[in-house]
């Protein structure tokens, strides 16, 4: 493989995962997020070489037996996807953060999001999808019960077990 | 794209300086590459080979020894460094620097020591690490070299590193006893964006110095003469500050701001630093 081939050259012309999207080529948009070792990073920045060794997500990963996955229903649902071309690398960025926190606050989201830019949507909607999927994956705290996504992407709706704020657990 | 180079990915400095010398300055080391990359795409650099060095083990150290010197490896990403709290505890300012560095994505593969090495007159990490009095380590097959940052930059985009050397890590001070430390950036938006105009500074309650650095306003980060707070007020501090960025700085017009624009801003971020910095009870 040529030392040169970025890893979003890798992904789309080699491997034919063109879920990936090219925006700008220097890193600036997001749009070809992906994860590398459970990191986002911007695959237009990193050498297909570079990546020898490690594991590497894209989007085409989300759905899992052609069901969508709860964060993509959320982005579904929320109205976040206009053109759709930001979306996969929304959708990598918010699979990131969800990872390495599963309960992250407004702030903590957006700082999360700033590197993916939407033309389309003025980033309300996506950022509601975000918050969506986190809500839904996160066990109900009090009488409502949440929404809980299963693997499949099927859901189940209805009560979910109190969590007694005595024996911790994320707020 | 991006040209056509070779890649090589060596385990040990020793290999590093090896394939580096070799190729003399065809060959560029490759940390991060968030800076290194989009030149060779646009051109600005040309390279025959790329020596990937985040598989040496002593280039991703991040750690803090007993006596509070902090050791920043050149392989280290930001977002490692952000995220280590002991870091944000001790050397907030430092923190605050690369946060404000592009984009979360961005920042899991930059490094303090990329930054540095890249050397723009813009360079977040640097009027912090200039303020702090750090100093990055250089090594090549003639030896290890300890460079104050203080002659690191001597031109735009230009270090004293010599062709065969590699910057191996950052080695920051101990801080004095309750150092606070501070990071400013004018920028056009919120989110990735380069400074407009920047500003560190740190301050020891104990010795009663402080120490300033400015970015983004001359050809290289500048760091100013220290400062005697003594009992002297802010209001006295602030203007000695001031006057002394005035008269280093030296403000071109690019694309992201007029030189007017910088000699006006300027002055407002290191009196909002100083304040910040003096205020009575502060934190850290």
């Amino acid at each position: 493989m040529p030392s040169e081939l970025t890893l979003l050259e890798f992904l789309r012309n080699r491997l034919y995962l063109t879920g990936t999207k090219e925006g700008c080529g220097i890193g600036e948009c997001g749009a070809c997020t992906v994860l590398l070792d459970e990191k986002p990073v911007t695959a237009c920045l990193v050498l297909a070489v570079e990546v020898d060794g490690c594991i590497v997500e894209t989007v085409e990963g989300e759905a899992t037996g052609g069901q969508l996955s709860v964060l993509q229903r959320a982005f579904v649902e929320t109205g976040a996807v206009q053109c759709g071309f930001c979306t996969p690398g929304m959708i990598m960025s918010a699979r990131g953060l969800l990872r390495r926190n599963p309960n992250p606050s407004d702030e903590e989201i957006v700082e999360a999001m700033a590197g993916n830019l939407c033309r389309c949507t003025g980033y309300e909607a996506i950022l509601a999808a975000v918050r969506r999927a986190a809500a839904a994956v996160r066990p109900a705290v009090g009488p409502l019960a949440g929404e809980v996504g299963l693997a499949d992407g099927r859901s189940l709706r209805g009560a979910v077990p109190k969590r007694d704020p005595e024996k911790g657990g994320r707020r | 794209m991006l040209g056509r180079f070779d890649y090589e990915r060596p385990t040990s400095l020793a290999e590093a300086a090896r394939l580096l010398t070799e190729c003399g300055s065809s060959a560029a080391v490759l940390a991060g590459g968030t800076d290194l990359l989009v030149d060779l795409r646009a051109g600005r650099r040309i390279v025959r080979l790329l020596v990937g060095v985040k598989r040496i083990d002593a280039l991703r150290r991040l750690d803090v020894d007993s006596a509070g010197e902090l050791t920043i490896g050149a392989a280290v990403p930001l977002n490692e460094m952000i995220e280590r709290a002991a870091i944000r505890r001790t050397h907030p300012g430092l923190v605050q620097a690369a946060e404000s560095i592009a984009t979360y994505q961005l920042r899991n593969r930059a490094t303090a020591v990329g930054n540095l090495c890249n050397a723009s007159p813009a360079a977040d990490m640097a009027p912090i690490l200039l303020a702090l009095g750090a100093c990055l380590i250089a090594w090549s097959p003639r030896g290890e070299r300890t460079i104050p940052l203080s002659s690191l930059f001597v031109g735009v985009k230009k270090t004293c590193l010599a062709p065969d050397e590699i910057a191996t890590e950052l080695r920051v001070p101990a801080p004095e006893p309750g150092l606070r430390s501070r990071f400013l950036k004018q920028q056009r938006l919120r989110g990735h964006d380069l400074a407009v105009s920047s500003a560190a500074g740190t301050y020891a309650p104990s010795t009663g110095v402080l120490r300033l650095a400015v970015g983004s306003c001359a050809p290289t980060p500048l760091l100013l003469e220290p400062i005697e707070v003594g009992r002297s007020s802010r209001a006295a501090v602030e203007e000695k500050a001031v006057r002394a960025v005035q008269v280093a700085m030296r403000p071109i017009s690019d694309t992201r701001a007029s030189a007017d624009y910088r000699r006006a801003v300027l002055p407002v971020l290191v009196k909002r630093l100083v304040a910040d910095l003096l205020a009575e009870g502060g934190a850290p």
